[in-house]
């Protein structure tokens, strides 16, 4: 006896075969199958093992809801596991293995596990490992050691290693109304939707629309119901203002009407476009959305529910209907409602034999009755399902059964079967509408969940909001179309609907205790005896119940244990189920693989920001590094050269004679208009309203509170023109802070700031050579001494490109900064090496960059880090008396004065070792004994100028330890040693050089 | 005159590329134009400075949000409350010099900072949709006007120019990195870069 | 969450940067109260409910927002430009 193909054909396309394998063998199936119908159709029932006790497992629905039938799908050298063989499109060449079996499936070594099973109770983990340790285990690593073996005994699938070569995509969509779920409802409001003229989508998880439509077996109008669905969903997709999304599940419902759904574009290899992805994450703002969801069917929980050949009625009818496979030959009915008289009825059409239906209810309808008769077989009334038998599913046993007090009596009978469809009722799928807000509302009739009153503007539709019968979901759905379009309902005629007339209300049986493990969450191994043992401890709220079990937890989230775990716990505490509550439901409705979610972002999330000379530097040798997102040349390496030998070569060619530096990336702000000085004033610490036109200025700027927040020169292009530069790490920082002020403090002042940091490309040419090399190739202006004096501004020309050249100097050597529009920057780089060879003129990098600045003291952003101000940088010089400036109110304040703050100074390693960024600085200690620290080091570098290793540090009293001997501390890179702490200016402290 | 050197580098490949099944769904090129000038008013002043560009660029130029103007030789829209992104020919930046006064607002020359990428085709919408979070349907984003948005770390101020073309006007230094993610973006519907 | 920029219409949270309470008033620059200075820089109200916060449209047209918020619902009850309702307390503007 084993599951088969059916004679009718269903909605599945028998004139084509799709061969796939299961665990290395092959087998057949076809279009319009899921590879749950095509294990079906090949007899296959047990399909994997349980999470915890590896019991043999097998196919419990055939939706989104599968808590049992998790497969690994392969592809090439990549794996993913833990997909619903439910959720998964039979494709040719589909491989997949079952999961958490060792070494088969068939003969699990992890089942043993079943004979602990007393020990693995709810909580075990916890009161075994995690709570105090007594005894010899005790401070040892017992659970470190454990856990590996239980994490590899329990569990899911794995993941593999290999790099993902599929493709993701994100993509943005706008609407007027969204409409979640194509059943019969949704269709309805879409149609609706549209012919009000509205921008539509319509979103369905499934391959087809239909829903329930495609299984149903109903009549619509004068046809199946599944051709009316399909015929609803060419014609709305034929409609211009429709998007009609199949294969897509909206997942999740966030604020601002903004839902996020996953496409499954072409989530198989062959036939794949080029450029085409794998799953398409959609990102959909929505003025209205329709919710159409449907309901989930939930279980009624006894002992044995768990083998493979159990599952769940609608599922049954389902895969008789829809996929034309028969889950079973010798089938038996366990109930607790008329819906499962249906697929009793339709199993026999089908061609199995129905032995049985079980029914824990007194009475029944007379529809309920009729669809018996259609079945062949009397109803056992007042009976319910006892036990099981079977590695899969042989024999089950019935006993008499009270559901007014729920008590189980008599013998009991048993029946053999090889399939068992059981149906505890239907749950609206209110997971969507429980995101978007609001507490779910109980319904004691339906005794399910209904959605809370709308928090975002959301209408609901079809059995999701309660309707009991297709008429409902169509009048609904039609209704909730023209709701979500600001439309009135309207009053025409729907089509009719030919369906037995079932009572819609199941009884309130949703557990029948007896002896045996009775699973409430097969995905996590949860029993019914879990969850009264979580209530006898104490963990009695449903947010505790989730977390002490782990019930609902885990890819299927609960979606069929949610409602039979709150009834065992609400009969525990004595209490109606809705005052037990429920959990909250939270995004993703059901699982969004990580891909999707990173999309195929190509390196956007850092895109590389390129100056204009990139290609040269690349061309010519230079070893790129990252600052932010900007790509800068660290060294221009010769071959056989480290790094050190490279910046100290580069770095001494600018001491020497001249250097050239890519000094694009620096920020620049244009700061314009009638009121440009007096806003540069209240922005710097230091005066600008009297810097003539012409020149620039060194300037520091400092945040409300008084702590710097960054320095660079502003130079004076006209009367109410500035060209402000910022270093390169806080150019956006800055724009941001001066358009702070100017939006939200001083809006009347006339002034603009503009990022121009792309319009100027910026060469810094610096050495005792530099002004030779401007001479040579700079036509239109002079550069000597008195046309550019030190800080002062000229335009000219250089190889025809305009040119405007700035007098200053970071290095400390005589030095100019060359702008030149981007465009031109390759151009006019060029043109200085030329003019520049004679002088051998070296191209350097950040590392030689760092050197320069450090043995002139210059601070960075390593010192302007957050925390010090400027007189800890004994920038105090630069602090206005004359005016208020941001910064100046609270830059006083006692502790930003206090003596023993962490001040600038230099650092000399004597012991001719380097020195490291980051180390301490110690009065006393070893490199075993960890002295107290009195600061750090901020930057190190050897000086190619003073031949020692130096640095800049943030000492406690700064200038008064000048002259005096500390330690360098740097246990993490073994490294104590003797240095001295000097003045940071190591090199030409008077600034001749610059100057001369 | 010194030619402007293109950012895009070896990034730019012409010729057709991606899925090209149905065709190349858009084209793709850059096309910086001689002349781009941000133009910011005064509070109060956005129309007249409307007016001033208008009358320097022969330009239909509103003052509402978003609003812009496809000329032959020029365009202009608002990229923010009190500004516009104006684009024309090696003289704009001296008409408009002469066109708005201190009084009105500034100027701003950005002839090499911004690079303009044009978008074109049928299928235009849906590969920007990729990249963007603002709807780019006809009605919601008619012909002319402007949109200031992000792609993640990179600003785009964009302009439809035609009912299935737009361009994107995007900071020089992250116009390659820019460039290849709409190539990227583009694969799916087939795509051909043209000069 | 979206953000109805006044320039823009409303887009998408990532388009902003938060740049914190809007409330907090700015004390005239040449005031030497450093309590009213701390209670700029630092005192923050942080209520249940709705609140005033400014927002730049950093990814957009790059103004400041105010934004009115319920910070337990996220529900936006108002939006306005910076520059129209500027913070700075004192006489001297």
């Amino acid at each position: 006896m084993s599951p088969r193909r059916a004679a009718s054909t269903g909605l599945v396309d028998r004139s084509q075969a799709l061969r796939f394998t299961f665990d290395g063998r092959t087998y057949s199936g076809h279009p319009g199958d899921t590879l749950a119908s095509a294990l079906l159709a090949n007899g296959i029932t047990l399909v994997g093992r349980s999470f915890k006790y590896h019991r043999p497992r097998g196919i419990f629905t055939a939706g989104v809801d599968e808590p049992n039938a998790l497969v690994t799908v392969l592809s090439g050298d990549g794996r993913e596991p833990n997909i619903p063989a439910t959720q998964i499109e039979l494709y040719e060449g589909l491989e997949v293995e079952s999961q958490n079996r060792f070494p088969s499936l068939e003969y699990d070594l992890g089942a043993l596990g079943q004979l602990a099973g007393p020990l693995l109770s709810a909580g075990f983990y916890y009161k075994t490992f995690m709570g105090p340790v007594f005894g010899p285990l005790k401070g040892t690593r017992f659970w470190m050691i454990c856990e590996h073996a239980i994490r590899r005994a329990a569990g899911l699938g794995r993941a593999g290693y290999e790099k993902d070569p599929a493709r993701y995509e994100e993509m943005n969509a706008f609407c007027d109304v969204l409409v979640v779920g194509a059943g019969p409802a949704g269709l309805m409001a879409a149609e609706a939707a549209a012919k009000a003229g509205r921008r539509v989508i319509l979103a369905e998880q499934e391959p087809k629309a239909g829903g329930s439509a495609l299984w149903s077996g109903e009549m619509i109008g004068t046809r199946p119901a599944h051709q009316w669905a399909q015929a609803m969903a060419e014609k709305l997709a034929a409609t211009e203002n429709v998007r009609f999304l199949p294969r897509t599940t909206v997942w999740g419902y966030y604020d601002g009407n903004t839902l996020a759904a996953l496409e499954r574009v072409a989530d198989r290899p062959s036939g794949t476009a080029k450029g085409l992805p794998r799953l398409r994450l959609w990102n959909i703002r929505a003025g209205k959305v329709v919710l159409a969801t449907g309901s989930l069917e939930r279980p009624v929980v006894f002992p044995g529910n768990d083998r493979p050949g159990v599952m769940l009625a609608g599922a049954a009818e389902r895969y008789a209907r829809q996929y034309g496979v028969l889950p079973g030959e010798r089938i038996a009915v366990f109930t607790n409602n008329d819906g499962a008289y249906r697929a009793a009825a339709a199993l026999r059409k089908a061609g199995a034999g129905v032995v049985a239906i079980v029914d824990v209810r007194p009475e029944i309808s007379d529809a309920a009755r009729a669809l018996a008769q259609e079945a062949g077989v009397e109803p056992l009334l007042g009976h319910a399902v006892t036990g099981t038998a079977g590695k899969r599913l042989t024999r089950i046993t019935i006993q008499r059964f009270d559901a007014a007090t729920g008590r189980v009596s008599g013998d009991g009978r048993p029946v053999d079967v090889d399939c068992l469809a059981v149906s505890g009722g239907w749950s609206p799928t209110i997971h969507l509408a429980s995101q978007a807000g609001g507490k779910p509302v109980w319904d004691e009739a339906l005794h399910a969940f209904l959605p809370p009153s709308p928090m975002q503007p959301w209408v609901g539709a079809g059995a999701f909001a309660g309707a009991k019968t297709t008429v409902e979901a169509l009048s609904t759905g039609r209704d909730a179309g023209l709701a979500a379009a600001g439309k009135k309902p309207s009053r025409a005629r729907l089509p009719a609907v030919t369906a037995p007339a079932l009572d819609p209300a199941p009884a309130p049986v949703l557990e029948i205790k007896a002896a045996g493990k009775a699973f409430v969450d097969l995905q996590n191994d949860v029993t019914a005896e879990d969850v009264r043992l979580a209530h006898r401890e104490g963990f009695i709220s449903v947010e505790h119940l989730k977390r002490y079990t782990t019930l609902g937890m885990a890819t299927d989230q609960g979606k069929t244990s949610n409602l039979p775990g709150l009834a065992i716990m609400a009969d525990a505490r004595g209490l109606p189920i809705p005052e037990v509550g429920t959990t909250r439901f939270r995004p993703p409705f059901s699982p969004v693989s990580i891909g999707a979610l990173a999309a195929d972002r190509h390196r956007h999330f850092k895109p590389d920001r390129l100056t204009p000379m990139h290609d040269w530097h690349v061309g010519h040798g230079a070893r790129m590094m990252e600052a932010g997102l900007w790509h800068r040349p660290m060294i221009y390496g010769q071959p056989g050269e480290t790094v050190e030998q490279a910046y100290i070569r580069e770095a001494a060619a600018v001491r020497r004679s001249v250097g050239i530096c890519d000094v694009s990336t620096l920020g620049k702000i244009a700061v314009k208009g009638p009121d440009a000085a007096e806003f540069l004033d209240r922005v710097y610490t230091n005066t600008f309203s009297t810097l003539p036109i012409g020149k620039a200025r060194y300037g520091l700027m400092l945040r409300e509170d008084g702590i710097v927040l960054d320095d660079g020169t502003t130079w004076r292009l006209g009367a109410h023109d500035f060209l402000m530069t910022t270093t390169t790490a806080n150019a956006g920082k800055v724009m941001q802070h001066l358009e702070y002020f100017l939006d939200a403090v001083w809006p009347h002042l006339k002034v603009h700031v503009t990022s121009v940091t792309d319009q100027w490309a910026g060469a810094a040419v610096a050495g005792p050579d530099a002004r030779r090399v401007l001479e040579a190739c700079v036509t239109g202006t002079g550069v000597d001494n008195v046309a550019l004096p030190f800080m002062g501004i000229v335009h000219g020309r250089i190889a025809g490109a305009p040119v405007m050249i700035c007098r200053l100097s970071f290095s400390g050597e005589l030095a100019y900064e060359v702008y030149c529009g981007a465009g031109h920057g390759a151009h006019v780089w060029e043109a200085l090496m030329d003019a520049g060879e004679p002088f051998a003129i070296t191209p350097y990098g950040m590392e030689a960059l760092g050197a320069l600045r450090i043995e002139k003291g210059h601070v960075t952003g390593a010192e302007i880090d957050g925390r010090t101000t400027a007189r800890d940088l004994y920038l105090d010089g630069m602090l206005s008396k004359k005016k208020p400036f941001i910064g100046s109110a609270l830059m006083d304040r006692e502790s930003l004065i206090d003596k023993n703050r962490l001040r600038l100074v230099g650092i000399v390693s004597l012991d001719g070792q380097p020195l490291g960024g980051g180390a301490h600085v110690v009065e006393k200690g070893s490199l075993d004994e960890l002295g107290a620290s009195i600061g750090h080091i901020t930057a190190a570098c050897y000086s190619p100028a003073l031949e020692r290793h130096i640095g800049l540090a943030l000492v406690k009293g700064g200038k008064s330890r000048h002259g005096t001997r500390a330690f360098v501390s740097d246990p993490l890179r073994k490294r104590f040693g003797p240095v001295e702490i000097v003045s940071h200016h190591f090199y030409d402290p008077e600034g001749r050089r610059m100057h001369g | 005159m010194v030619e402007r050197i293109s950012p895009l580098g070896a990034a730019f490949r012409p010729g057709r590329h991606g899925n090209l099944t149905a065709g190349p769904g858009v084209q793709l090129a850059e096309v910086t134009p001689p002349a781009i000038v941000e133009a910011a008013a005064w509070p109060g002043q956005k129309e007249a400075l409307a007016r001033a560009v208008a009358g320097a660029t022969g330009l239909a130029l509103s003052a509402l949000p978003n609003a812009g103007a496809v000329g032959e030789q020029a365009t202009a829209f608002s990229i923010g409350p009190h500004r516009f992104l104006v684009t024309g020919g090696d003289d704009l930046t001296a008409r408009l010099t002469e066109a708005v006064p201190l009084e009105t607002g500034t100027l701003t020359d950005l002839s090499h900072g911004r690079i303009a990428l044009r978008v074109a085709g049928p299928r235009a919408e849906w590969v920007l949709s990729k990249l963007f979070a603002i709807d780019f349907a006809a009605a919601a984003f008619p012909v002319a006007e402007g949109r200031a948005t992000a792609h993640h770390d990179v600003l785009a101020q964009i302009q439809r120019t035609g009912p299935d073309r737009f361009d994107l006007f995007v900071f020089r230094s992250l116009a390659r990195a820019f460039w290849e993610s709409l190539c990227a973006a583009s694969e799916e519907a087939g795509y051909e870069v043209v000069r | 969450m979206l953000i109805p920029c006044p320039h823009c219409g409303p887009r998408d949270v990532q388009e902003f940067s938060y740049q914190g309470d809007a409330t907090r008033k700015r004390p005239d620059p040449a005031s030497t109260d450093v309590h009213a200075w701390h209670a700029y820089v630092y005192d923050r109200p942080n209520p249940a409910g709705p609140h005033r916060e400014y927002w730049q449209h950093i990814g957009g047209c790059r103004a400041h927002i105010v934004v009115e918020r319920d910070t337990l619902s996220h529900e936006v009850l108002g939006a306005a430009f910076a520059s129209d309702l500027s913070n700075q307390g004192g006489t001297r503007p």
